[in-house]
């Protein structure tokens, strides 16, 4: 039985270890016979092979030229997998326009043990104009079925230097990559991985001389990597797409004909600032401007605190300009413009509040940073930025503002900027780092009184107290709902609830914390089983279920903002019942009480009180405390199940 | 400053009461009368729609409509864009801005709007492209005037007149009037015109005065069924460039078979004698249309290309026979050119495709639908095929073309018949447990899940998805037990009987709650209601159930030794008209206890006096799915 089991394994090695042939066109058998991903089983698809190369070819006419080509061969499974088979790219149409060329592609079937080819034809190329600065060039692979491989390739050809982002990492599994980037000693590159991936490929630096069509050096970067392991969506991790393996090349500089450096760009933090900071579209844009000079005279006349004129002169601006949606550390549309029409981009908008501030003596400065969605850069690079927020320092502190969203205030910013550090950028050649993280503890407190009636049915009033971002979150749920709107919202996931004499004061003011109060009947939160009476003390504010359900995990939990939810719940013991039994009061912290749970019950007179409480500090859990962290929450949702009895006196 | 401002306003407002006719005002959103603002986000002022019929292939509309926007929501309520082809062009278009007080703020000329394509994200391609403004608000409210002059060269598609197109928005004034200059033979049908306040003016020239908004209601009919609409349709006209006639359904269905269908069906002999050999020696055409639609599903995939004849004519078989995609049109005609093979007759079919069901309208002919099936007809029961789809058990249409009016396109023309209604002896869950509870409150269970019909169709696919996203599945199936872990899975997808078989182990910790000496723990386990449907202080509009459907459940629990039941739930048997629930707890030999369940829910149509009635029976069921059981140290 040993024995036959090296055999088998044995087979298996030789089998794998026949040389692949990944020139177009040679599919083999053995590929096509595969039913399943040996690593990755449940995969739907698979990268059998993917070739990337990236060139610039120099004519007399155009210069250099860029041509990036892509090959791949992908396997498909099964019927979840057939969108591989269609393929979108879209092409910048702007100045120095992308253009695809050589589309080839097949697809191999394998039919009574031969292999059947079919080609692409044009009836299954598309192109189409997007929009004004985009073409989509998209192809569908003919006869795709369970089990077929297809292979396609193109290339990408712009008098663009600047360089795509190279992706190592897709949603199904990669078994070969193969990427070399080539690139004319003229243009400087910086290479930028995502550092916040689990999966980093290994890279090999070269270079070598060319004489056609003259002599200059040409520098290569080489990716050879086998079983990249597919990336997968896991729950409250924000955007997964944070998680993939890629690298950006950013173009730091380039050199004249004769090899001298003609013009740099990043190459340190502070160079990258002065890069940006020298940019019309960004310090051309903080000088005062005539345009608004009134209004904000008008506006700050009398006040003397800067904090304060921040605080009035983002206002103005949220009155004045609505954000369109657009990211950009750099203003689009120019703060003059923007003002007049009162629109713009970030970029539009925060650098207007530096400028107003600035013209008023504010010490005010913008801050350039990189969004939640955009990662985390880890070399000097201007694309690592995309989004820009004021900062002003009065007397030793120091207060952010982003003018982009109603109802964020000062220091309470948009959930999207609240990533790793921004670099303030006091002029082109003073730059620091800030750390943009939430630093205050943001609280709910809620207070729930219950009374029980006859008929099992609970009723009290509940009151709630909310401060900083948990204000903020709410305001931006709440705001801009009418009150039956808002009462069905609250009662949704309590259970047979009726709220009613619901107010909300502050809902639209930023600057007070959020008061909530309203009054509630309970038909399903009671229990009345043979005589005794069960019920779970924070009734429909108790945890229901715990979110987090898989095993394990690649990716941190991020709660985003530190925050503290407190509960005080007092019920009273109905006429004629005694207390027949508790939960035990109980306090759990989990990793050096980075999260704390409180839970105290105890008996007053004619009135149970429970003391509840979480607090969570770092709102970052790691994968390596994940499980852990899993089992803690698993205890809290428990313990918010225990049952109090009730028992006729 | 202010002062005068508020003179100004009262001024208008004196005004606006005598003389609304006076356009100037409808640029003026403080001037809207109260009740068209409640329960709106927006409110049509003013719309004008002039269709001009200037020819059998010439139909040229002039639109102008006012709108105010009084909040972020009602944006999508202006209406500024137009969608263009070789067959729709644009003659004119233009915007003007207004702030609060009427003044203009800002003006966009036809090259201000942006174009862009208007392929959908599930298409690979569409011809068709759309101009609209792109105007972001600086305050609300504010009004959008837009104006547009487009001509028609396919009249098949005629502009119909729906003066509200959606939840939350009041009309203040909407005229729609047709101008029939060619003389051409018309027809028209009015629906829904007698809960609104709508004016005839004449034959063809309405219009709707001082309607308030309409709030979206859990449960409500489709909105499509509920509004006024004017539909119109020529009962000659031309579709790029193809004649044809509708005067009902049968002559409009047989106009697609001879102009859109005829001629695209040609398959190539050797898949014709491919087919005829996979079928040899089946003598029941049933059987040879199954072994059929097996092997288009294994052959074929799903790709949405929308061209041809304004997106209505089918790819030609033969390409899709070569190429192994198509859309929706493609895969049915090229499946109906299969069947001829082996001489079994089937109907290319236009259907309303999705959850809600949606009507052909079977009283009046016109362009419609916008999904294709296939059907198979049968003595019985016509069967319906699903050709896109390549995992679909053959003739199951539950959950997205069941129980609707549909259009069969026949030889010798149209004729409207109505798919499959699942009831509840159709879609059936039926979930049995063996349940071993242990002192601690920790359990484990075998767990045996059986869907039939709609039910079928909610639960399958569970098997193809990856172990990490089964064990995630069934934790959120069974969201309301904490620490569950899913052990073994098997599935069974019996496609011939359309019944989808779940069998999972599982274990979870602390499931029972102490108190004391006690174990408290709820019996329904593994199929609890937990939602009720949301409170309307006063329902306005009326609400029905689309879909019947049975559960039964059956789980044993052995007791902990040691334990013996205190006290537990009464059994309850409710009975409504819309449904029925039952549940016991009862004590069986050897220290177990047998939970058994039935919750049947019917479909049908309720005044929304019904609806208070109707949210108290599912109260009382996610109440008595909570039913406890406490057990005691003996």
């Amino acid at each position: 039985m040993k024995h036959l089991f090296i055999l088998l394994a044995f087979a298996l090695i030789s089998n794998s270890s026949i040389a692949q042939n990944f020139n177009f066109g040679k599919v083999s058998k053995s590929e096509l016979e595969e039913k399943y991903h040996p690593k990755d089983s449940s995969t739907s698809a698979a990268i059998l092979y993917r070739n990337e190369r990236i060139n610039f070819i120099y004519s007399n006419s155009d210069g250099f030229v860029q041509e990036r080509e892509i090959h791949e061969r992908i396997k498909i499974y099964n019927k979840e997998g057939f969108d591989w088979a269609t393929k979108k790219v879209y092409l910048y149409n702007g100045n120095n326009r992308e253009s695809l060329k050589g589309l080839k592609g097949t697809s191999y079937n394998l039919v009574d043990g031969k292999i059947e080819k079919e080609k692409l034809k044009s009836d299954g190329k598309f192109e189409e104009a997007y929009n004004e600065y985009t073409n989509i060039s998209s192809f569908t692979l003919p006869k795709v079925k369970e089990g077929t491989v297809i292979e396609y390739k193109y290339v990408i050809t712009s008098a663009r230097y600047s360089i795509d982002d190279i992706i190592f990492q897709f949603s199904i599994p990669i078994n070969n990559l193969d990427i070399k980037i080539a690139t004319p000693e003229y243009y400087l590159y910086n290479k930028q991985y995502n550092f916040q991936a689990i999966y980093l490929p290994k890279i090999e630096e070269s270079s070598r001389n060319t004489t056609v069509p003259f002599n200059y050096k040409i520098n290569t970067i080489s990716i050879n990597e086998v079983d990249v392991p597919a990336l997968r969506e896991e729950a409250y991790s924000g955007n997964y797409n944070n998680y993939r393996s890629k690298m950006a090349m950013e173009l730091t500089g380039y050199l004249n004909a004769d090899k001298i450096i003609e013009k740099t760009f990043s190459s340190s933090w502070e160079e990258v600032s002065k890069t940006i900071y020298e940019s019309e579209n960004f310090g051309g844009q903080l000088s005062s401007f005539n345009i608004y000079k009134d209004d904000v005279a008008a506006v700050l006349a009398g006040v003397s605190d800067d904090f304060e004129k921040a605080f009035l002169i983002q206002n103005l601006v949220k009155s004045k300009v609505k954000w369109n949606g657009g990211y950009g550390k750099y203003a689009n549309n120019g703060v003059r413009s923007a003002y007049k029409n009162g629109e713009g981009n970030v970029g539009d908008i925060n650098l207007m509040i530096v400028s107003m501030l600035r013209s008023q003596g504010v010490n005010a400065n913008p801050v350039v940073l990189s969004t939640r969605s955009n990662g985390i850069p880890l070399f000097p690079s201007r694309e690592g930025f995309n989004y820009v927020i004021c900062s002003v320092e009065s007397d030793g502190k120091m207060l952010l503002i982003d003018g982009t969203e109603q109802y964020s205030t000062n220091n309470i910013l948009p959930q999207r900027v609240l990533n790793w550090q921004g670099r303030v950028i006091t002029d082109k050649n003073a730059s620091s780092w800030i750390d943009l993280r939430a630093n205050t503890i943001s609280t709910e407190s809620t207070m729930l009184n219950v009374s029980i009636d006859e008929d099992f049915m609970a009723t009290g009033k509940v009151s709630q107290q909310l401060t900083n971002y948990s204000a903020y979150f709410c305001r931006n749920k709440y705001a801009s709902m009418v009150k039956e709107d808002q009462i069905k919202s609250l009662e949704k996931n309590k259970g047979a609830i009726e709220i009613s004499t619901l107010t909300i004061d502050n809902l639209k003011d930023a600057t007070q914390p959020i008061k909530v109060s309203y009054e509630y009947e309970l038909s399903d939160g009671i229990d009345e089983v043979g005589g005794k009476v069960y019920l779970s003390p924070l009734l429909f504010f108790a945890l229901k279920e715990n979110p987090f359900k898989l095993e394990e995990r690649q990716y941190p939990i991020d709660f985003v903002v530190p925050y503290t939810d407190k509960y005080l719940v007092n019920i009273k013991i109905p006429d004629g019942y005694v207390v027949e039994s508790l939960p035990q009061s109980e306090m759990l912290e989990f990793k050096d009480a980075n999260v704390k749970y409180t839970y105290l019950l105890k008996l007053n007179g004619s009135y149970l009180q429970l003391k509840g409480q979480m607090e969570i500090i770092n709102p970052l859990i790691l994968p390596a405390d994940y499980k852990d962290f899993k089992e803690f929450y698993s205890k809290i949702v428990e313990k918010q199940t225990e049952q109090i009895v009730l028992t006729k006196a | 400053m202010p002062q005068l401002k508020f003179k100004l306003l009262s001024l208008t407002l004196f005004l606006s009461v005598f003389s609304f006719s006076q356009s100037s005002d409808v640029y003026n959103a403080l001037v809207v009368p109260v009740e068209l603002k409640e329960k709106a986000n927006a409110v049509v002022r003013y719309q004008k729609k002039t269709v001009e019929i200037l020819g059998l292939d010439k139909i040229k509309v002039t639109n102008k409509r006012v709108t105010t926007v009084l909040n972020k929501s009602g944006k999508k309520h202006v209406n500024a864009y137009a969608y263009y082809d070789g067959t729709r062009d644009i003659q004119a278009m233009e915007a003007h801005i207004y702030d609060a007080f009427g003044k203009e703020i800002k003006k966009y000329k036809k090259r201000d709007f942006v174009d862009a394509s208007a392929v959908s994200d599930f298409s690979i391609y569409e011809d068709d492209r759309v101009k609209y403004l792109d105007y972001i608000p600086l305050n609300y409210p504010y009004t959008v005037e837009y104006t547009s002059e487009i001509v028609y060269t396919s009249t098949a598609f005629f502009p119909s007149w729906y003066p509200i197109d959606g939840y939350y928005l009041g009309v203040q004034h909407s005229d729609y009037e047709i101008i029939n200059t060619a003389g051409i033979a018309l027809k028209s049908k009015k629906e829904n015109f007698e809960n609104y306040n709508i004016k005839e003016i004449s034959e063809h020239h309405f219009l709707a005065e001082n309607i308030n908004g309409i709030k979206y209601e859990a449960y409500t009919p489709d909105f499509q069924n509920m509004i006024p609409r004017f539909k119109v349709a020529l009962r000659h006209f031309e579709m790029v460039g193809v004649k044809g006639s509708n005067e009902n359904w049968s002559d409009f269905g047989q106009w697609m078979y001879d102009k859109l269908l005829t001629g695209t069906d040609y398959i190539p002999d050797e898949t014709k004698n491919h087919v005829k050999k996979i079928t040899e020696g089946v003598d029941d055409k049933i059987e040879r249309a199954k072994i059929i639609y097996q092997y288009m599903q294994n052959k074929t995939r799903y790709i949405s290309i929308q061209v041809g004849i304004g997106g209505w004519k089918p790819m030609f078989a033969n390409d899709v026979d070569k190429l192994g995609y198509a859309d929706c049109k493609g895969l049915t005609n090229y499946t109906k050119a299969l069947l001829e093979a082996v001489d079994v007759p089937s109907y290319y079919t236009v259907v309303y495709g999705g959850r809600s069901l949606r009507d052909i309208d079977s009283e009046f002919s016109s362009v419609e639908g916008n999904h294709v099936i296939l059907c198979v007809p049968n003595e019985d029961e016509n069967i319906f095929l699903e050709c896109t789809s390549q995992s679909n058990p053959f003739g199951f249409t539950a959950g997205f073309t069941d129980d609707r009016d549909v259009l069969l396109i026949k030889p010798e023309g149209g004729e409207i018949v109505h798919t499959k209604i699942y009831d509840a002896e159709d879609s059936v869950q039926n979930t049995t447990a063996q349940v071993v509870l242990d002192a601690n409150g920790s359990f484990t269970a075998d767990v045996t899940i059986e869907t039939t019909g709609f039910q079928y169709n909610l639960h399958t696919g569970i098997e193809t998805q990856s172990e990490r996203d089964q064990h995630l599945h069934y934790k959120d199936y069974w969201d309301n037990i904490n620490n569950l872990t899913i052990g073994q899975i098997a599935i069974e997808n019996d496609k011939d009987n359309v019944i989808y078989t779940e069998n999972v182990k599982i274990e979870s910790e602390n499931y029972a709650s102490k108190s004391g000496t006690r174990l408290i723990f709820q019996p329904n386990l593994f199929n609890k209601v937990t939602d009720i449907p949301p409170r309307y202080t006063e329902r306005k509009l009326e609400f029905k159930i689309d879909r019947a459907f049975k559960d039964t459940d059956e789980f044993i629990i052995q007791l902990p030794e040691g334990l013996t039941v205190e006290a537990m739930t009464d059994a309850k048997e409710i009975t409504t008209k819309f449904g029925s629930y039952n549940f016991k707890i009862e004590a069986l030999e050897g220290n177990k206890l047998k939970y058994t369940r039935t919750y049947i829910l019917l479909k049908g149509n309720y005044p929304k006096e019904d609806y208070k009635a109707f949210r108290a029976f599912r109260k009382q069921i996610v109440k008595h799915d909570k039913s406890k059981v406490v057990l005691i140290q003996s």
